[in-house]
């Protein structure tokens, strides 16, 4: 499994119900985009860091760790907006890029920190089933949750094939890494074609119509933490704006 | 590289939504239409998603001497064609935000035009231009998978141009300056994609005649010259 998606699985709140965690954060995330970058990227930011280290129950590492590459990610956006180019200097560095990189960074890692709350308390296979409530397809759905599904087993095939072609020095030089790696490429095609006919003739021997229905286990939506998130979303807003407001 | 969660003002992040919603509304009924008249088809569409994520996943070196991974939008427009990679791929992107935290909710829309749209049109446009004009599978499938993933970058410094404008040359110049940081990374990345994609196709051409045949890749001729006993674990040693 990926690091995240297992602790979505072990999370503390993970019985609760994917829409009570939907509503908190990504009502916090809708907050980061919509509201005024400063002060609203630090309230934000501050309230899910302190519901994910709190309430949420994850640690510093398990952030951290997911948190690295898309971090990587938001550093490397944020750089050209340092520079200017054009004009008589050709490229000069802009300090009022400097104030905007600011502002991108913390309007992202706010942004980030509230997807992190969503991911790492709601597993996919809790969400991909109740995505047909919310108007997709009933066929989006089940190639959704199919994937989601298959994706795993050939990540672990993928894995066991790249250490197989390690220990047999397939990574020596850049010739042999690329044949290993269309090596994985292919085999993780006929893999992933070979399993999907094997499940459909699986499937036929026991009836199968073409509907892949699946048990939702009946989740209660707590009132209290709806009502909380509610109020939480409202003092998110309220706060920002009237930082906004005094410090004008 | 995807446009991170939050990196994008609210207008844009809604405008991009709007830009790539028909394409993948166009996918998602074709890919209805399908399931309906061929029920089967469901896993094996199913086992091209998940082949698509993983594609993504895989490490390709680079010139720097770290690794970056493949955008596979080359690979799966010649395989999938582009309005059902426009629905894989949206999925994949979402399934990158919330279970790699790569990407994002909000930018979903952005890198789905870029990377589910942009990029597998580009390379089954140019894949199937080489191929009317007489051009061989190896060069189709290089240029193929190497210009969707350019286009895939040209669209995302567009993007990230349109939201922030540079200081002193604009929207044009905001394009040169983040397209020109992608490119020291991105242009052999592209060729790197271009050679790995060639070989994946050689080796599905040995290893799965069949699936080729079927996917109208390959004619069945070259199905039944292809050398069918070969397994997966040949493939892969």
């Amino acid at each position: 499994m990926l690091p995240l998606d297992t602790i979505a699985y072990t999370n503390r709140w993970r019985p609760r119900h994917p829409g009570e965690k939907a509503l908190l954060s990504l009502g916090l995330l809708v907050c980061a985009v919509a509201l005024p970058v400063w002060p609203g990227a630090l309230v934000v930011g501050a309230v899910a860091t302190v519901i994910l280290f709190g309430p949420a129950g994850l640690s510093v590492g398990q952030a951290a760790h997911a948190l690295r590459v898309p971090l990587g990610f938001v550093v490397a956006g944020s750089l050209p907006l340092l520079f200017a180019v054009g004009g008589s200097t050709g490229v000069r560095i802009d300090l009022h890029g400097l104030t905007l990189a600011a502002q991108l960074a913390g309007r992202s890692t706010a942004a980030l920190l509230c997807l992190l709350l969503f991911a790492a308390t709601t597993p996919l296979a809790d969400v991909l089933p109740r995505l047909a409530n919310l108007g997709v397809p009933p066929a989006v759905t089940e190639i959704t949750a199919l994937m989601y599904r298959m994706l795993f087993l050939l990540l672990d095939t993928v894995r066991a094939i790249r250490e197989a072609q390690a220990s047999r020095l397939g990574f020596r030089n850049w010739s042999t890494s690329y044949r290993s790696l269309a090596g994985q490429g292919a085999a993780v095609f006929v893999r992933a074609f070979d399993r999907a006919r094997r499940m459909d003739e699986g499937l036929a021997l026991r009836g199968y119509t073409g509907s892949l229905r699946v048990d939702v286990e009946s989740r209660p939506v707590s009132r209290s933490f709806v009502l909380l998130s509610a109020a939480v979303l409202v003092a998110v807003v309220t706060v920002t704006l009237t930082i906004r407001l005094a410090l004008q | 590289m995807h446009i991170a969660e939050g990196y994008l003002p609210p207008l844009h992040a809604a405008a991009w939504t709007v830009a790539a919603a028909p394409f993948v509304v166009h996918g998602c009924r074709a890919l209805v239409r399908q399931v309906r008249t061929d029920p089967e088809s469901k896993l094996l569409l199913g086992a091209a998603g998940a082949f698509s994520f993983v594609l993504s996943a895989l490490k390709l070196p680079s010139v720097t001497g770290s690794c970056s991974h493949p955008t596979g939008t080359g690979l799966g427009a010649i395989l999938f064609k582009p309005p059902i990679m426009s629905v894989l791929g949206c999925i994949v992107l979402f399934f990158q935000a919330v279970i790699l935290a790569h990407g994002g909710l909000t930018t979903l829309g952005a890198n789905t035009f870029s990377m589910a749209i942009v990029g597998p049109w580009v390379g089954y446009g140019i894949y199937a231009l080489i191929r009317k004009l007489g051009g061989g599978l190896g060069v189709a499938v290089f240029l193929a998978a190497a210009l969707a993933d350019l286009s895939t970058y040209c669209v995302t410094s567009i993007q990230l141009a349109l939201a922030f404008p540079d200081a002193d040359s604009g929207v044009f110049g905001a394009a040169v300056k983040f397209g020109s940081i992608f490119a020291i990374t991105q242009v052999p990345l592209a060729i790197s994609e271009g050679f790995l994609t060639v070989l994946v196709i050689r080796l599905l051409i040995k290893a799965s005649p069949g699936e080729l045949s079927r996917l109208g890749v390959v004619r069945d001729s070259v199905r039944r010259s292809g050398a069918s006993a070969a397994s997966v674990g040949e493939v892969a040693a």
